[in-house]
């Protein structure tokens, strides 16, 4: 037999091969969308850190039969003409909703710096430091709770930022560049919204500078993703400069509002000295007989963020006014048939019950709980064709609710300092990496609930479907070994009951 | 933690074991290959207790020593005189030491079905030495639901690979021999249970891209005894083509570019007072690596060659 009688089976074989090759999805794929409505009157919409859209102000547009003006448009059109490949992909990505593209671009850097700190050769753990972030380790370590407020800050600046520039497009009306010359062809789906200021820009630079100030060795990426995405809206027909110009006015401006609340809000101390977060420890030690340990090796020093429960709050007025009952003592009947059940689980980890664990688990490395809520936001804002201030004001109240979910179950969990399983039964081995942090109520739980009734309240079609996803997130922690039944189903009732104080606000905005 | 390679190196083996016994009885030999068959019944014993994290070489108490058993029983059959085929399936169970910082359980099950094509498309004889090269098509698929999405326990990379070997081996008269392969493994996609990973970027999917690799093998071995006992030393390289580095302090997913270099020590045994029978025994160690497990794994294991048609007579026969 000769090698030749092969090749017929080779080649085809290298044929399979190249139909397997996937594309496999970097971002959300939609295209531009008839937005679901226009929302005239949303710069009188109820704003979260202005006052009013007044707050922040921009000049006076001039006339589009102005000189200035018509020399603007002529620029417009000359840069339109000249566009390379680069600009045509750039514009098919930032779209007509530029918003889910910066919540994207948020999410990936949350996964790019949602890495823990590991021990040093001689055992102790260096943490983040914001004044030298690159470390080693590199600043910040994106974990849930911080995840979270960064989301927060950038959704409330996008949404106060769009609510101003709401009112300032309905108080001037310059029309869009493409409504009033015929030759420009607008690269997304025409609508009637005025172009100045533009939304896009303040989006554009709210986001990147929230975001640089919450990533800030990311400040070149970020610097770049703006450029291209401001390049991208006077390139799509629907802007002249100065109307990009006014909308990144607003976008500094809000950032700077935002910011300056973060910088105050209580987070910088969250992560305590071992001495402080002892004292903790054995406040709940005298109070309930028990306190969580880390198990790690080595072991580590200190929890994640033990004050973070202490962080200022967006909507609920005292993080008391959230807190649930303490668990069950370490040998009543509760906690003893949670001991079965954990064990039950551990023992009969079953295909359905693997899989709920690992698609939930939005651990180290990954967009964590917060991020995936978001997402589903997203894929929610496309089905329902949102404009860009209903898309940031889904964002606001899902990350502000969420935010509040974080912070009353962190105060939950330093205050009851309760066990992990693995730190009570003997022997006891997980499918999900145990965080650091006590037990009770599970961050899963109280984010996911808190996410999902924001979300059934926005997209009412969607709210059984999303609570269900939220209990199955509270659940896959008890199915990953890595939560008590009660850390879950307590830890939902407590994140609905947090996001009942944002969704009256919400309710209470002038958008319903 | 590169159980597939690590695999198809021990079916080289076995087709490199075949290869030379045809080299080693030249009469009758042809004849026999096309109606033998083997019987392997492997077991390895393999730990790790450093890793590298992209290049640095680490430890990392969260994972303690990683303890890997694995179980194979494995076929190859003669089907024409130059050709033969393989069929294996590997049982694998994985867990760390204790103590350790992660209380992660391990896993175990089946992981792939092998099926390998090797054909001998040239073959020289000389007075003092021989000369022989061979060609072999793989393919391999997972045969459980194992996650290969939770590193470093899970049982293999979780996705399809074809991969394409060819062989050169020199042998001397004396039964000294020398023998050269490398290989081009083509991965497919394995599916985790998550919707989002960060591979340098964001990946909306549970499909994760396992790397492609090339793989070089050297070989320097001496058969003696009166051709009964084998012995070999042997160096495996292997790269993949693209892929990322595990990230600080954090598990390795299948998308890692995985290199490294192995080397080892086999020997086989003929029995000769049971006609068919012979002992497998070896040793290897990962020596460099990148994203790789430095890996020290011992294995014995039982082989059975016999007649699959039952027309020959004692002297046909080995």
């Amino acid at each position: 037999m000769k090698l030749n009688n092969y090749f017929p089976v080779i080649a085809s074989l290298f044929m399979v091969l190249a139909s397997c090759e996937k594309d496999l999805p970097t971002h959300l794929f939609y295209g531009t969308y008839t937005f679901s409505s226009t929302d005239e009157d949303g710069g009188t919409w109820q704003t979260v850190l202005l006052t009013s859209a007044e707050d922040i102000s921009i000049p006076e547009p001039t006339a589009i039969t102005s000189s200035e003006y018509l020399q603007e448009l002529e620029e417009m059109k000359s840069e339109m003409s000249k566009m390379s490949d680069d600009d045509k992909e750039a514009i098919k990505y930032w779209t007509d909703n530029a918003a889910i593209r910066w919540n994207e671009i948020a999410l990936e850097l949350i996964a790019k710096y949602n890495i823990i700190p590991g021990p040093n050769a001689d055992g102790t753990y260096t943490l983040p430091n914001p004044n030298t972030p690159e470390g080693p380790p590199a600043f910040p370590f994106a974990h849930p709770p911080y995840a979270v407020r960064a989301l927060s800050y950038l959704s409330v600046a996008q949404f106060d930022g769009l609510i101003t520039a709401w009112h300032y497009k309905y108080r001037y009306n310059r029309p869009a560049p493409f409504q009033q010359d015929n030759n420009i062809t607008y690269a997304y789906t025409d609508n009637t919204i005025p172009s100045y200021p533009s939304e896009g820009a303040v989006l554009a630079s709210a986001s990147k500078n929230i975001l640089t100030a919450m990533f800030p060795l990311e400040a070149d990426y970020l610097e770049a993703k703006e450029a291209e995405h401001l390049r991208s809206l006077q390139l799509s027909g629907g802007y002249v400069h100065s109307d990009i110009d006014a909308g990144k006015v607003i976008g500094e401006a809000i950032a700077l509002r935002a910011l300056e609340r973060a910088s105050n809000d209580g987070m910088k101390n969250a992560q305590t000295s071992k001495a402080v977060s002892d004292s903790i420890a054995d406040a709940a030690y005298e109070r309930f007989g028990w306190k969580w340990i880390n198990q790690e090796l080595p072991q580590r020093p200190v929890g994640l963020t033990p004050l973070y429960g202490k962080v200022r709050l967006w909507n609920v007025p005292n993080v008391e006014a959230t807190r649930p009952i303490a668990p069950p003592n370490l040998d009543s009947e509760a906690y003893l048939e949670d001991v079965k059940i954990l064990n039950d689980f551990a023992d009969n980890v079953t295909t359905e019950r693997r899989r709920i664990a690992n698609f939930w688990q939005d651990g180290l490395g990954t967009y964590t709980p917060p991020g995936h809520w978001n997402e589903f936001a997203n894929k929610f804002i496309v089905k329902y064709k949102l404009n860009p201030l209903r898309t940031v004001r889904t964002y606001a109240y899902l990350n502000m609710a969420m935010m509040d979910g974080g912070i009353s179950c962190w105060d939950a969990k330093y205050y009851y300092h309760y066990p992990r399983p693995i730190q009570t039964i003997e022997g006891f081995k997980t499918i999900a990496g145990t965080p650091n942090f006590p037990s009770y109520t599970s961050g899963h739980s109280v984010f996911s609930a808190a996410g999902a009734e924001v979300l059934a309240y926005i997209f009412p079609q969607e709210s059984e479907m999303v609570r269900e996803w939220a209990k199955e997130a509270a659940i896959s922690r008890v199915y990953g070994g890595i939560h008590w039944t009660f850390d879950a189903y307590i830890g939902t009732d407590q994140g609905i009951d947090v996001a009942g104080y944002t969704i009256n606000v919400a309710q209470a905005d002038g958008a319903d | 933690m590169n159980n597939k390679t690590i695999f198809f190196y021990i079916l080289a083996f076995m087709l490199f074991t075949r290869a030379t016994v045809l080299g080693q009885t030249p009469s009758d030999a042809i004849l026999m290959n096309r109606e033998q068959a083997c019987i392997l019944f492997d077991y390895n014993y393999g730990s790790f207790d450093q890793y590298w994290e992209g290049g640095l070489l680490r430890e990392n108490q969260t994972i303690a020593t990683v303890k890997k058993n694995t179980f194979m029983p494995m076929m190859a059959v003669g089907i024409l005189d130059n050709l033969n085929i393989y069929v294996g399936v590997p049982y694998i169970k994985t867990e760390s030491s204790d103590p350790n910082g992660g209380k992660f359980a391990g896993a175990s099950g089946f992981q792939d079905l092998s099926i390998a094509v090797k054909y001998r498309f040239y073959h020289k004889e000389a007075e003092k030495h021989n000369f022989s090269a061979l060609a072999t098509v793989g393919f391999s698929t997972p045969v459980s639901n194992y996650l290969p999405d939770y590193m470093p326990y899970s049982l293999g990379l979780g996705a399809p690979e074809l991969s394409y070997r060819v062989i050169g081996q020199y042998q001397l008269k004396n039964g000294l021999y020398a023998r050269a392969a490398t290989a081009f493994l083509w991965r497919g996609y394995a599916k985790a249970e998550r919707d989002y990973y960060y591979n340098n970027g964001s990946y909306y999917t549970p499909w994760m891209d396992v790397p492609n690799a090339v793989t070089i093998e050297g070989t320097v071995g001496l058969w003696t005894l009166k051709n009964s006992f084998q012995l070999e030393l042997n160096y495996l390289g292997s790269y993949s083509t693209s892929g990322d580095d595990i990230r600080s302090y954090n598990a390795p997913q299948p998308t890692n570019n995985i290199d490294m270099d192995r080397v080892g020590i086999f020997a086989h045994y003929y029995v000769p007072t049971i006609k068919g029978l012979g002992i497998v025994a070896y040793h290897n160690r990962v020596v460099n690596g990148r994203n790789a497990a430095k890996i020290s794994t011992t294995g014995v294991g039982l082989t059975y060659f016999f007649d699959y048609r039952k027309k020959q007579d004692e002297n046909e026969t080995k």
